[in-house]
């Protein structure tokens, strides 16, 4: 437990320092938020009496250190501000969006396991025999198709053709399959090549030979051993991947019509919302430590020696 | 010892493996337990509803909009007027003249100073709140109390509808007055739709936000709402005029224009709604199958090519009617937009009753001979830039491909910019381009603030898209428009700013956009007008 907190408490500055660039960029970047606010339905044209006044009351024309300041001593007690374009609170649009984005992108990684996993031990089993050499292929093809691509094909067959799943929306297990299916194609194609090397590695090493010689059964050796010790490299990757999947997952929700956070930060971006990008950055920030440190949790469960200060071999 | 301790950490990877399943679908069953109608006909409802919801979810009918039509409480309005939940004191006619609504007749004095309204009776709100002149003066209030207050459909804004306006009055319990510090002749074209809504007087709280729901007086009630996901309407069994003929309406947000599309194939939703409902490309697909029809209107936008009148080329007169006549408007449209807008020479959009038609006119030759009067033999280079909304929506790409193609012909070797929204209006308001493809909603009917923003010395438009453009015919002439009562005596000051707007080219007008929408034939009564549709109206094809 002591661990744990030690690690949430070392990436306070680093979840500081990255709301600092992500804020010093997004003020950066051309456009104003008063024009952006003023002209957001597209047609009328504020004067430029009209913008001076709404920078200075939305405190634009402050120092930029000062602005930063005022947002980060609110976000500490844990307010990350209001939206600029719906005055809503941003803390609460966040925590309302997470469940679509974090039940979307666990069944992504779920996906990604049990593709990747199953079909990368048989590939290594079967090394250079058939399955391999589809798995192979099939893991170039999934790497490469473009998600949303591979979206519109998925709803073509299953919503048109098929019309077993919804097109698109939230509220139901049948809305999340299509699009974690989508975000799970290229981190399960990645998870399906990983294996087979790591798993052809162990396969390769002496005690396998040893274990083997001891009459072991095949299978046994190749969950018990191979794969046990192919772990490591696994998680690592489940584990970022995660974070890339939550950061990700903005195009699928766009077009599966997910009312998730990448969503919401997307218009907070397009609109230079400010204190909705820096809720994001936060936000999702917190999500990759969380999820980093869970990784860290899991090769202790994995590998005994990590749990007692040991080093792998 | 070593088989307990594997048992053990077998059993920690299956709880650990458990844990991760049931967060996968947590949000599944949290999901505020809206059960949506997966499809209309009924193929793959969903097994877990309950039969009663699935009951009225068969009863439903299901629409689709690209983007949310219901903002929230914090909203100007709560929902767009698309969707027939609140009404305003005047409408707009089909040829885009005020209309009685919640104001069944008017008045204005001799000198322009006072407007009296007549309310119309009997109205309720979808509270049982009744629509009087208190109502009205809340309201009103409340306008005075909010404004300016930004919304994604148009600014509310009280001093920009109702310039010098000094009291609104009781005059009894059906008829109000306002009275201005200065004539207000066309205060009825200012008043149509986003300028003019009624709520009742309990729906507000201390900040002039929404309450709760909106409780307008509309055909709809709004019953549900859930952002970005859907808002579902219920036919108000207590309206004026003629009831809603769907009980049940819900319209979903898809933002995807493919994803709209497999959703009416597939038959999970029945229609689209709003602006870019469905591009025309995928509409001319859409019709090879025959269940489904398409309705199109004239539509409140316009279409431009903003030239960068600050700087040469552009800020040559000649340079701008070479433009002009180089484009082939009617190839634009026929070719990339399939032939649903209407080409057009005039700065003003033709859903306006001041819109004075007049023709684009093509003439390579000419154009080519104006630009070598200009740039001599010399080729010059010019930034066209591209707002990425425009992408979403129109076939923009292709168009500023067409444009770069076209223009080689006037000596011009144009590079394409794409710019998100803020940075497209950062370099527009800066002049860091020479060429900008824009759109323009036409706010009312009357044209005095468009022609004003894009034509006057000062005009807000005029600066903030560096038209560069300034004559003194012009000031004059929207000076004196200011104080003209009588409308013919406008309409003439109307008509020649439209002439001098396309002789001299403050921008180069491309086409009026049309509204279309997409339905299946399963419903009846569904059509497009010019902002929005006839959704009460609509109904399931017995």
């Amino acid at each position: 437990m002591a661990y744990f907190i030690r690690r949430l408490a070392a990436a306070v500055p680093v979840l500081i320092g990255i709301t600092f660039i992500a804020f010093a960029l997004s003020v950066a970047s051309p456009g104003d938020p008063a024009v952006e606010l003023l002209s957001m339905n597209g047609f009328s044209q504020p004067t430029e009496e009209q913008i001076a006044l709404k920078r200075e009351e939305m405190g634009l024309n402050d120092p930029l250190l000062v602005q930063y300041g005022h947002w980060l001593s609110k976000a500490v007690q844990g307010d990350l501000g209001t939206s600029y374009m719906t005055k809503e609170s941003v803390s609460g649009e966040l925590l309302r969006r997470l469940p679509a984005t974090l039940s979307l992108s666990l069944l992504a990684v779920l996906f990604a396991i049990l593709l990747g996993v199953p079909c990368g031990m048989l590939m290594a089993i079967r090394r250079n025999r058939l399955f391999d050499h589809i798995g192979r292929a099939l893991a170039l093809i999934l790497v490469s198709i473009p998600g949303f691509w591979l979206a519109i094909m998925l709803i073509a067959l299953w919503s048109e053709k098929l019309q077993l799943l919804p097109t698109s929306g939230y509220g139901t297990w049948k809305h999340l399959l299509m699009p974690a299916a989508v975000l799970a194609s290229g981190t399960g194609a990645i998870l399906m090549r990983l294996t087979r090397a790591a798993l052809l590695e162990e396969l390769n090493k002496d005690y396998m030979l040893t274990a083997r010689a001891k009459g072991l059964r095949e299978s046994f050796i190749v969950l018990r051993h191979a794969l046990r010790n192919a772990c490591i490299p696994l998680l690592t990757v489940i584990g970022s991947y995660f974070g890339a999947i939550v950061g990700g997952s903005v195009i699928v929700e766009v077009i599966f019509a997910v009312p998730g956070i990448g969503r919401f930060a997307m218009d907070g971006i397009f609109r230079r919302d400010y204190p909705v990008i820096q809720g994001y950055v936060v936000f999702t920030g917190l999500i990759y430590v969380l999820f980093n440190l869970a990784t860290d949790l899991c090769y202790g469960l994995a590998h005994p020696q990590i749990r007692l200060g040991g080093k792998l071999r | 010892m070593k088989r307990t301790q594997t048992a053990r950490n077998k059993k920690r990877m299956g709880v650990l493996f458990s844990l991760c399943l049931l967060l996968a679908l947590m949000g599944c069953s949290g999901a505020n337990g809206s059960n949506e109608p997966i499809s209309n006909n009924g193929l793959s409802q969903q097994s877990a509803a309950p039969s009663a919801a699935a009951d009225a979810a068969s009863e439903e009918i299901v629409l689709a909009a690209p983007r949310d039509l219901a903002p929230g409480p914090q909203d100007a309005y709560y929902t767009s007027t698309i969707l027939y939940v609140w009404e305003p004191l005047i409408a707009a006619s089909e040829d885009g003249k005020p209309a009685p609504k919640l104001a069944e007749s008017w008045e204005m004095s001799a000198d322009g100073k006072e407007w009296t309204f007549m309310l119309r009776k009997g109205v309720t709100f979808h509270d049982g709140a009744p629509f009087n002149a208190d109502a009205a003066l809340a309201n009103f209030a409340r306008y005075k109390q909010v404004s300016p207050k930004s919304s994604p459909f148009y600014t509310l804004d009280i001093n920009h509808s109702y310039p010098s306006l000094q009291e609104v009055v009781k005059v009894d319990e059906s008829t109000i007055k306002l009275v201005f510090e200065n004539p207000q002749p066309t205060l009825l074209y200012s008043m149509i739709n986003f300028s003019s809504p009624m709520y009742s007087p309990n729906n507000f709280d201390d900040n002039g936000d929404f309450n709760g729901l909106p409780q307008g007086t509309g055909p709809f009630k709004l019953v549900q709402h859930e952002k970005d996901q859907y808002s579902l309407l219920e036919a108000y069994d207590g309206y004026y005029g003629e009831k809603a003929k769907a009980q049940k309406i819900r319209v979903r947000v898809i933002p995807d224009p493919d994803t709209r599309l497999a959703a009416l194939k597939s038959g999970e939703i029945l229609g689209v709604m709003d602006l870019g409902a469905i591009p025309p490309a995928l509409a001319e697909e859409l019709l090879k199958d025959d269940r489904f029809a398409v309705s199109t209107a004239k539509s409140t936008i316009s279409h431009y090519l903003h030239p960068n009148g600050a700087k040469a080329p552009f800020n040559d007169l000649k340079m701008r009617q070479a433009l002009s006549l180089i484009i082939d408007r009617e190839q634009l449209v026929k070719e990339l937009f399939l032939g649903y807008p209407t080409a057009t020479a005039n700065i003003l959009n033709s859903t306006s009753p001041f819109y004075k038609d007049i023709p684009a006119v093509h003439d390579s030759e000419k154009a080519i001979a104006l630009s070598h009067e200009v740039l001599g033999d010399n080729r010059q280079a010019v930034t066209l830039i591209v707002p990425t909304y425009g992408l979403d929506r129109y076939p923009y790409k292709a168009q500023a491909e067409l444009l770069q193609a076209v223009l080689q012909q006037l000596q011009l070797d144009v590079t394409i910019q794409i710019l998100d929204g803020a940075a497209y209006k950062e370099a527009q308001a800066q002049g860091n381009f020479d060429l900008a493809m824009a759109i323009q909603g036409l706010p009312n009917g009357d044209p005095y603030s468009i022609l004003n923003n894009y034509m006057a010395s000062e005009g807000s438009s005029n600066k903030s898209y560096t038209l560069g453009y300034s004559n003194a015919r012009v000031d004059e002439l929207l000076n004196q428009v200011k104080t003209t009562l009588n409308m013919d005596d406008r309409a003439a000051i109307y008509n020649e700013l439209q002439d001098i707007a396309a002789e001299e080219l403050p921008t180069i007008p491309l086409f009026n956009d049309a509204s279309l929408i997409a339905f299946s034939k399963e419903i009846t009564g569904y059509g497009a007008l010019v902002y929005g549709t006839t959704l009460p109206q609509l109904e399931r094809v017995q």
